[in-house]
């Protein structure tokens, strides 16, 4: 395979063909005076030289140096968030938000950035194959005709298994299919299951549709171990909507009151302002309980259930609370049960929320699985009532409990067609795989909320002989279309069609030259929003009907949940996302099962020993990690892990005697805890009662990016100070609103023996402004400034080693009360360009340098190494280049910037504020002859902030948003008082809660 | 020769030597082949370098990442054997500058040896700097020399360039005093030996000494002037060390007390060095006529000076730390005397200075054993002492999510293995090839105390 991308490489950008070690300048050079005086000698064969040829009939749009932007839609999940695709010379080299996106509203979450570097897989299947040999095209078009024709007339069960399928066009194709085939059934499923919710809608609204949330419309957010912020549905939507309804910088402050029932630590749980821990059985108790509540409120009545103490007066007061906030609030549920579901739904229609922030008259697509038919079509494959089966965007053999058997009963398969571009666990088992091109190289439609279409179009020329699903689909009806005629084909039947006139559209009236400008400027902008007709749907089941809650209880409980970046394991191969820490552990390159402190201690546990968990005749070992703040009953691991293939990454990071590999040889990247999945009532559930833990005695290594988890110093060094690290601004709203400087750390006369100030700033003075009180810690930042800055990839023993090359990093500290709860800060940290920088003093060879726009530079080709700017630095935040790391394989390093010099060992670097992009727009405005507008100019880190928590700009330009900022009364720096004067500025972090409920007070 | 000793005083060299003698004692070891505990020692020694050579050549090749630091810890194994060599070095100068203006005459049966020590002590040292960039082979960058490069310069500010100036001037005028005081015994050599081969390189070192008033007038004016030289270096050099840590802004770094503390911590280590060689030289090669008891009994009062300092600088910084109300400082002295390198902080305290409080017993310091084994915990202590300094205020600074921990590899552990061995293999040379006393300088003490003489 490799050699064929070898090929593949040369043959596309003769100038852009990866480096090859051989010949660099100064080979070039030795070379080339060798052969000169060889061949004055005795005519020596001169060495290889490797020529440059330049492009002739030059491509339109592919500018040497310039880059080019792309509109298209993120093919990282179901979420559909809109993508603008930067390309270079003819290949995309990053991707960021569409500012004006309905869905994503300009930010993109790390798997979307980093959806960029599996375009560049190498391990990518990009030819079709049958029975593991390649064949051609038209050789699968004729096996599968000929088979499905045969299957027809024997009136065999064909199967269409896919994830969530929100492109219309698709979806019309498998309809059309299922005309010429009738015995044919479209089967959808997630890996990360939300079927119950659309199961209780059909149950109490008679659809089976998923709502679709508006955080920003609730002031009162309940959210029963839905990890909004983080997983679940559509995380950047969700979390740019949750930031719209908690705005304190206007004149009349707003901030939604949040509260998460959790057992284990998610990252929105994390951002709670009330956090409830509660073991998977107590949250659908709570979820009993508060529906009984509101329901009392709503003159109905409803089973209670029984809480202890605390909790159960905490649920009246949220009930109060919720009630008052009847039509803006909004109760959320991730636990993949119907009942709770059910119940979530009487509560917010009792409240009144449907039609404020519960939308089912625009329903969302993003997640349309529904268990129950997978299940129905599971037992068929059992009882080998299926003949054809054609899988689609997931990987049942990988995410199935069942799915070793599953891999079994496919064999059985009279045709099994897998449309897979990975060689995954189900591609073993499938007959014939039909690659489908990555997101970034084929054409491709969704609709992921109901009148809301976006477009996905090629930004590169895709590499080998892959074909879209709907052109595979088509091909087998005869048609042969391409996915461009089939998009446009349903755009013009279905969307345009629907366009209001005032839209610019044509009304139902449909004319070619018309469609083309609608087409044109949808392809342009990569969305196109619908006034669609509502649908209105009442709540139809009655309150007595609402069953009460699945109960019980045990020891220890087992849950499974996505991680951020990882989530059902299909970016598994990513090494970016593999290399991102953990929003909330920190923890990289592994899974593991996490276990509060307490039960720690109980099972005698310590950090990294490797456990034994065992539940319903399955059993795993896997290191534990103890997790502050998690319920007690709970073992929380996460799925996504143990993915085949992972075992290409053993060579990541150095290669020296004491390295240790980031996976064994031959082995896995963590372990796959689906077979603990349960089928029940309808649904998988997530959670496992009766679990077993033990300690085998063995050890397994975690490498986590931080060491120390609180603002405090170890109790034990602190004789009786109660010391916690002015570093983190917060306080209360209620505080907040009476005294915007609320939560102030005591202002420091700051004094400087200077008596002239030694940097001007005549002109741009760059700077930054951090909001804590919109950061999540979601890390989208982290990935997007890897990809902007070529920042590589060291490995597991690397990070171990605490040498992750990181520039942005988000800290992440924990408040623990004693009885077990814990709040959270996040805190992203980069160069802070300080005015007064400690670094810029001790270099002996004037390798960082202050800028005259106040950022402080790294001169690379300068740095000897003496890591003394790094010793000196108060934020820790300089990364040194400990040996010469990889970026991924050849493959991968088709995704640099080239705007960015890739470093070599042993020299430092660090967060540049982004410098190519302020020269770039410098560059831009000074060629239009204006001034730089606020706002241009975007480092890749804010850019990508779904929360849109970083500013960046002129501290000069005083009508700057960044100058806004820095008056306002929340405005602060880390560390000020040491008085190297940070250019990079945080802003107090304000939660909406009581002043006694800090786990620090 | 005119002066006049006090009856009191206690002669320097025993044995009532003549010049000649002395000339026999000094030069014969050379002559002979050499011993077999010579070889064993030295096979060790050169075995030691040779592994910490293999290992500093395999770091350059692979990367420094083979070292145990990290993006917390920029420094560690590299910069505490850099301040621990460059604090052994210091008893030479002070023995051979500063005593010779105080006209301190026990000092002629040690300079020699502590010279040498000093100069093969800062090659150790040298190393490590260089070693320590993450691209030594740019290492030049930071000597200001004309170049091509447009207006780039050194950056006078950083006292990494400070460093480069102190040691190669300390380094440079070190062997320069050494050679010199050398030069009347390269003669003496040269007239005594029968090797052709030796004869002339002896003679070519001697630059032609013939021992005339005149030379010898010439030869005390240079030696006074250097020794003046090099008396501000004793104090310099480790306070400009002691600046890479007093001018940065790290809690448990940035403190005035440094130089002082540094310099009073390099002389009593220096001593302690000296003191384990010289122990060690008089039993092996019969000196113990030459290094009397006198000799070991000064230098440990010296030692129980410079520990009092080093001990009251210690407390100084807690109480500084606490009356400065700063709280990362504080944290930083609890942390260094209770966190989780305190056992590294134990050490240094016990070994720097509890255990040298027995040389206040006369008993305890003419008792050689006894002294042999206090001074290598002195040695030990003081390579803790920087290791304390370094690794206690970079593992945790300010912001408590990068603090980090570290711990060495076995490239630096080898690494370090090979400047002892590096040091122990010169020295043994040393040993094998130049008189270990200054044979004409222990010809003018010769009279000292002579007449108290039993």
């Amino acid at each position: 395979m490799s050699n064929n991308y070898d090929n593949i490489l040369l043959e596309r950008s003769p100038d852009e063909a990866p480096p090859q070690r051989g010949v660099n300048r100064r080979d070039f050079l030795k070379i080339a005076g060798f052969s000169f005086g060889g061949a004055l000698v005795a005519g020596c064969k001169p060495g290889k030289v490797e020529k440059a040829i330049p492009f002739l009939v030059k491509p339109e749009e592919v500018t040497p140096g310039v880059s080019t932007w792309y509109a298209t839609t993120c093919g990282g999940c179901s979420a559909g968030c809109g993508v603008s695709a930067k390309n270079r010379d003819g290949r995309p080299i990053k991707l960021e938000g569409i500012t004006n996106h309905p869905i994503s509203k300009g930010g993109l979450c790390s798997v979307g950035q980093a959806h960029l570097l599996s375009l560049y897989d190498s391990q990518r299947l990009i030819r079709p194959s049958k029975d593991g040999q390649d064949i051609t095209w038209d050789e699968v078009d004729r096996t599968i005709i000929e088979k499905l024709d045969s299957i027809k007339n024997n009136g065999g069960a064909i199967r269409f298994l896919t994830g969530t399928v929100t492109s219309p066009t698709v979806k019309s194709l498998i309809k059309k299919f299922t005309e010429n085939y009738p015995t044919t059934k479209h089967v959808q499923y997630d890996g990360l299951s939300c079927s119950s919710i659309l199961d209780a809608h059909e149950k109490t609204h008679g659809a089976r549709l998923l709502p679709h949330y508006r955080f920003d419309q609730a002031e009162v957010i309940v959210s029963f171990d839905a990890d909004f912020l983080g997983t679940w549905i559509s995380p950047v939507e969700f979390t740019s909507a949750y930031q719209a309804g908690r705005t304190l910088d206007e004149k009349q402050p707003v901030c939604s009151y949040h509260v998460q029932f959790e057992s284990r630590v998610s990252l929105t749980g994390s951002n709670a302002d009330k956090r409830v821990r509660l073991s998977p059985d107590e949250i659908r108790k709570a979820i009993q309980q508060t529906a009984s509540l509101i329901a009392a409120k709503a003159g109905a009545t409803s089973v209670s259930s029984a809480l202890s103490g605390e909790t159960d007066s905490f649920i009246k007061q949220l009930a109060e609370k919720l009630w008052d906030a009847r039509g803006k609030s909004l109760v959320v549920s991730g636990g993949n049960d119907v009942q709770s579901q059910t119940q979530i739904n009487y509560i917010n229609h009792l409240l009144g929320n449907y039609g404020t922030t519960v939308d089912i008259e625009q329903p969302s697509n993003q997640k349309q699985g529904n268990d129950n038919e997978l299940q129905t079509l599971l037992d068929e494959m059992k009882n080998g009532q299926v003949a054809a089966l054609f899988i689609q965007g997931v990987n049942p053999v990988y995410d199935l409990p069942i799915g070793s058997q599953f891999g079994e009963w496919m064999k059985k398969l009279q045709l099994s067609v897998n449309f897979t571009n990975q060689s995954d666990e189900t591609e073993s088992y499938s007959q014939i795989v039909c690659p489908e091109p990555q997101a970034l190289e084929s054409w491709n439609d969704a609709e992921p909320v109901a009148g809301t279409f976006t477009m996905t179009q090629p930004v590169i020329k895709p590499f080998g002989q892959t074909r879209t699903v709907a052109e595979s689909i088509s091909a087998w009806m005869g048609e042969k279309k391409s996915s461009l005629e089939l998009i446009k084909q349903e755009w013009e039947k279905s969307v345009y069609t629907r366009l209001p006139e005032r839209n610019g559209g044509q009304g139902l009236q449909s004319s070619t030259s018309g469609f083309q400008l609608f087409w044109d400027s949808a392809v342009y902008d990569g969305f196109v929003k619908l006034d669609i007709p509502v649908t209105k749907r009442d709540f139809i089941v009655g309150r007595d009907a609402v069953p009460t809650g699945r109960v019980g209880d045990s020891t220890y409980n087992l849950l499974l949940y996505p991680k951020a970046a990882m989530l059902d394991g299909r970016h598994a191969h990513n090494p970016w996302l593999q290399e991102l820490p953990d929003p909330v552990t920190k923890i990289v390159w592994d899974n593991y099962a996490s276990v509060s402190s307490a039960t720690a201690n109980e099972l005698g546990i310590s950090e990294g020993d490797v456990v034994r968990v065992e539940a319903s005749g399955t059993n795993i070992e896997l290191p534990a990690h103890i997790q502050p703040g998690q319920h007690d009953s709970v073992i929380a691991i996460a799925l996504g892990y143990g993915r085949k293939g992972t075992d290409r990454f053993t060579k990541i990071g150095p290669q020296w005697f004491e390295a240790e590999p980031t996976v064994e040889e031959g082995g896995l990247v963590g372990k796959n805890v689906a077979p603990f999945i349960k089928f029940e009532n309808g649904t998988f559930a997530y959670d496992v009662q009766s679990v077993n833990i033990s300690n085998t005695g063995k050890k397994h290594t975690l490498a986590c990016t931080q060491e120390h988890h609180s603002l405090h110093v170890p109790k034990y060094l602190d004789p009786g100070h109660g010391e916690r690290r002015p570093i983190i601004q917060e306080t209360t709203f209620a505080a907040f609103v009476k005294n915007p400087k609320a939560g102030s750390f005591e202002e420091h006369e700051l004094t400087t023996m200077w008596t002239t100030e030694d940097h001007k700033y005549t002109g741009h003075h760059w700077g930054m402004a951090i909001d804590l009180n919109k950061c999540t810690g979601c890390s989208a930042c982290v990935v997007s400034c890897q990809a902007e800055n070529n920042i590589p990839l060291v490995g597991k023993d690397e990070v171990f080693r605490n040498r992750e090359m990181t520039w942005i990093r988000i800290d992440r500290y924990y408040d623990e009360s004693p009885n077990g709860d814990i709040t959270v800060q996040h805190q992203p940290m980069m160069c802070q360009h300080c005015g007064n920088a400690p670094c810029e003093t001790v270099c002996p060879v004037l390798a960082t340098v202050h800028s005259d726009e106040g950022l402080n530079q790294q001169v690379y080709n300068r740095c000897v190494g003496t890591r003394y700017c790094s010793n000196n630095c108060p934020y820790k935040v300089r990364r040194f280049n400990w040996f010469d790391y990889e970026h991924g394989d050849e493959m991968h390093k088709l995704a640099l910037n080239p705007d960015i010099t890739i470093r070599e060992r042993g020299i430092m670097e660090k967060c540049s504020l982004c410098v190519q992009r302020i020269q770039e727009v410098k560059i831009q405005a000074k060629k239009e002859g204006r001034t730089i507008r606020d706002g241009e100019i975007q480092p890749a880190c804010a850019q990508s902030c779904p929360a849109k928590a970083i500013v960046f700009g002129d501290m000069n330009d005083t009508k700057s948003e960044l100058v806004k900022q820095m008056n306002n009364p929340r405005h602060y720096g880390v560390l000020e008082e040491i008085g190297v004067r940070p250019s990079v500025g945080y802003m107090t972090l304000v939660h909406n809660r009581e002043e006694g409920e800090w786990a620090h007070v | 020769m005119s002066e006049i000793y006090s009856t009191l005083r206690k002669p320097l060299i025993l044995g009532n030597k003549s010049y000649a003698d002395v000339t026999a004692d000094i030069a014969q070891p050379l002559d002979r082949k050499p011993s077999l505990p010579w070889w064993i020692a030295f096979l060790v020694s050169f075995s030691m370098f040779i592994l910490g050579a293999t290992a500093v050549i395999y770091q350059l090749f692979i990367g420094i990442g083979t070292w145990g630091l990290n993006n917390t810890v920029g420094w560690a194994f590299d910069i505490t054997n850099f301040v621990f060599w460059i604090g052994i070095g210091h008893a030479g100068t002070l023995i051979s500058a500063i005593l010779f203006l105080f006209r301190q005459k026990w000092r002629t049966s040690v300079n020699r040896s502590a010279e040498a020590m000093t100069i093969f002590a800062v090659m150790c040292a040298g190393i490590f700097p260089i070693i320590h960039m993450g691209r030594p082979w740019l290492a030049f960058w930071v000597i200001p020399y004309p170049n091509m490069r447009g207006p780039l310069w050194v950056n006078f500010r950083s006292p990494l360039v400070w460093d480069m100036f102190a040691i190669s001037a300390y380094f440079t005028i070190s062997l320069v005093f050494w050679y010199v005081g050398l030069i009347p015994d390269l003669a003496t050599l040269r007239d005594r030996t029968v090797s052709k081969i030796k004869k002339k390189l002896y003679g070519f070192f001697s630059l032609g000494w013939n021992g005339s008033n005149k030379t010898w007038r010439h030869y005390e004016t240079v030696y006074l002037l250097l020794a003046g030289l090099a008396t501000p270096l004793v104090v310099s050099v480790h306070t400009i060390v002691s600046w890479d840590f007093a001018t940065s802004v790290i809690p448990g770094w940035h403190a005035t007390i440094f130089p002082p503390y540094f310099v009073a911590g390099a002389v009593f280590s220096g001593f302690a060095m000296v003191l384990t060689l010289m122990l060690i030289v008089r039993k092996v090669m019969h000196l113990e006529e030459y290094i009397t008891l006198h000799h070991v009994e000064a230098m440990c009062k010296i030692i129980i000076a410079t520990a009092g300092i080093v001990g009251m600088a210690y407390m100084t910084e807690f109480f500084t730390a606490w009356y400065s109300g700063n709280e990362y400082e504080r944290f930083t002295f609890i942390n260094r005397a209770f966190g989780p390198y305190a056992w590294a902080y134990w050490i240094m305290f016990s070994c720097n200075v509890f255990v040298p409080q027995l040389l206040w017993s006369k008993k305890i310091r003419t008792n050689l054993l006894f002294v042999f084994f206090i001074v290598i915990f002195i040695n030990v202590g003081m390579w803790f002492e920087r290791f304390v300094i370094i690794m206690t205020s970079l593992t945790r600074d300010y912001l408590p999510a990068s603090w980090a921990s570290y711990s060495p590899t076995s490239i630096e552990v080898a690494t370090f293995i090979g400047s002892f061995g590096l040091f122990f293999s010169l020295f043994l040379l040393f040993a094998r090839l130049l008189p270990m006393i200054s044979i004409g300088e222990v010809k003018a003490v010769l009279g000292y105390g002579k007449n108290n003489q039993q």
